[in-house]
């Protein structure tokens, strides 16, 4: 599966997604924010994207608000 | 369900409120039923007494009457001269005038010579007043008259199925002129069914009075609620009354109103019980008075709350508003640590990972180096390259974050003092350091 991003109102929300994402078992890895992707925040995540549904259910249930998901290569 | 300070503080205080009205106003009610009830006892008792007294005060003016024309050169001279007209005549007007329901006059045996009030004849020299009478002794009392004496004075009618009467008597010997007896004169007034006394009594002193004959009452001033007077009813509490002499005072109800009465047994001259008195209140005239300040204390007790409410909302909304600011700043300040703290992991982490990429980056350095024509190694070595140079940046976002927001910590840290500062304050009164 391709990767896909995930993006942020906030770098905090970006440390916050990365600490949930971790307890729930999904890899993920902090990168800059890809040039073309609009978000008031300076780091996004990147995920396999077989593990997005599982990724979205972790972010709702730790409270941390998703900005939006980015497919790679694909503008935002 | 979960209630907020406010609501919990609110009703505590009026909680609080309300105990400690509802158990004064318990007590308050409960002292003045108990204080009313005794002075009603009082004046019921006092009355009652005022009640006996008109009892009494006919009784001697019967004495007087009776003995007055024992006296009378009228009577004494139609007696000894036989002029039965002029001896009716006298005695009707005597009796017509003085609201005496009979008067008698019989010879010297005991045989009746003239009536009042009736023309027949017959024999009293076995009755016990006029027997004593005979003796030379001038007698006054309460008695029970028999059937046949009723029946002689023309009074059967007015005793009723009764069939004895209660009356206010008095006999006394009629003398010549050597004071040697020649008869006797027996008067009084029958109290059944007779009601000027009880009236009388009603109109003096209020309440309401009656006259009993046993445990029946044979006159009252006491209305039932059509207006009728409550009259030739048993009241059961006289019966003990009767019996032994002593009086009862308490709760009883007559013609469908509930009293505060008194009864009181009526002693003849030897001191025998022959009948009673009854004196009541209305017990509305106490009830009311404590319903009435009953609903003074509620009405005054709800002001007091509404009093209360409103000096208590405003210090339990500062209050609450005070709380709920610093658990806002509280709340703040742990989100902000909450997020170095993650943030701390989440660097190390990240870190730890680049220094594994770098590592590798080079061992593949190495392997290029002892053997040039690799291209796999230099791709590899490429996208490794490509990786740190992304970790460097986000490194530097991070380093940069985490010192911002340390700063903010700190910051932080220092209102969360003042909030405990404030909190201490709220609770004890007194400024924290």
């Amino acid at each position: 599966m391709p990767e896909v991003i995930l993006v942020f109102a906030s770098n905090a929300d970006a440390m916050i997604a990365t600490k949930a994402l971790k307890d729930a078992g999904v890899a993920a890895k902090m990168i800059p924010k890809p040039p073309g992707v609009n978000s008031q925040a300076n780091l996004c995540l990147t995920i396999d994207g077989a593990s997005e549904s599982q990724a979205t259910s972790a972010l709702t249930g730790s409270g941390v608000a998703l900005g939006g998901v980015v497919k790679a290569g694909v503008s935002a | 369900m979960k209630l907020s300070l406010r609501t919990r503080l609110l009703g505590a205080i009026v909680g609080a409120v309300v105990l400690i009205f509802l158990s004064s106003l318990i007590a308050a009610r409960t002292v003045l039923a108990r204080d009313l009830y005794e002075l009603g006892s009082t004046e019921v008792a006092s009355q009652a007494s005022a009640f006996g007294g008109y009892v009494t005060a006919r009784k001697d003016q019967i004495r007087l009457l009776v003995a007055q024309e024992a006296g009378s050169e009228t009577v004494r001279g139609a007696l000894q001269s036989h002029d039965l007209a002029r001896l009716r005549g006298e005695l009707s007007q005597t009796a017509g005038t003085s609201g005496l329901s009979f008067l008698t006059v019989t010879d010297v045996n005991g045989r009746v010579i003239a009536r009042a009030r009736s023309s027949a004849g017959g024999a009293l020299a076995n009755d016990p007043l006029v027997s004593r009478a005979l003796s030379g002794e001038t007698v006054n009392t309460v008695a029970l008259l028999s059937p046949s004496l009723l029946q002689g004075e023309g009074l059967a009618l007015q005793v009723g199925h009764q069939g004895r009467g209660l009356a206010l008597v008095a006999a006394a010997p009629i003398s010549d002129e050597q004071l040697r007896t020649i008869g006797v004169i027996y008067g009084g007034v029958l109290l059944n069914h007779e009601y000027d006394l009880v009236d009388q009594a009603t109109r003096a002193i209020g309440g309401a009075s009656a006259v009993l004959d046993g445990d029946t009452v044979v006159s009252s001033s006491i209305q039932a609620p059509d207006g009728t007077r409550v009259v030739d009813v048993a009241v059961p509490d006289a019966d003990a009354v009767i019996r032994s002499g002593q009086p009862y005072v308490g709760a009883d109800s007559e013609g469908g109103t509930l009293y505060l009465a008194r009864i009181d047994a009526i002693l003849d001259d030897q001191n025998h019980v022959v009948g009673a008195t009854w004196y009541g209140v209305p017990m509305t005239q106490i009830t009311d008075i404590t319903k009435h300040t009953t609903q003074t204390l509620v009405l005054w007790g709800l002001l007091a709350m509404i009093l209360v409410l409103a000096l208590a909302i405003p210090i339990v909304q500062a209050l609450s508003k005070t709380l709920v600011e610093q658990s806002r700043k509280v709340r703040e300040a742990a989100k902000e640590l909450g997020v170095l703290i993650v943030g701390s992991e989440v660097s190390g982490d990240h870190v730890a990972a680049t220094r594994q990429a770098v590592e590798r980056s080079g061992a593949l350095i190495d392997q290029v180096s002892k053997k040039p024509d690799a291209p796999a190694e230099i791709g590899e070595l490429k996208n490794l390259n490509a990786e740190v140079e992304s970790d460097v940046t986000v490194i530097e976002t991070l380093a940069t974050e985490m010192s911002n927001r340390m700063q903010q910590a700190v910051d932080r840290v220092a209102e969360l003092n003042d909030v405990a500062a404030g909190l201490n304050e709220i609770v004890t009164g007194e400024s924290g350091s």
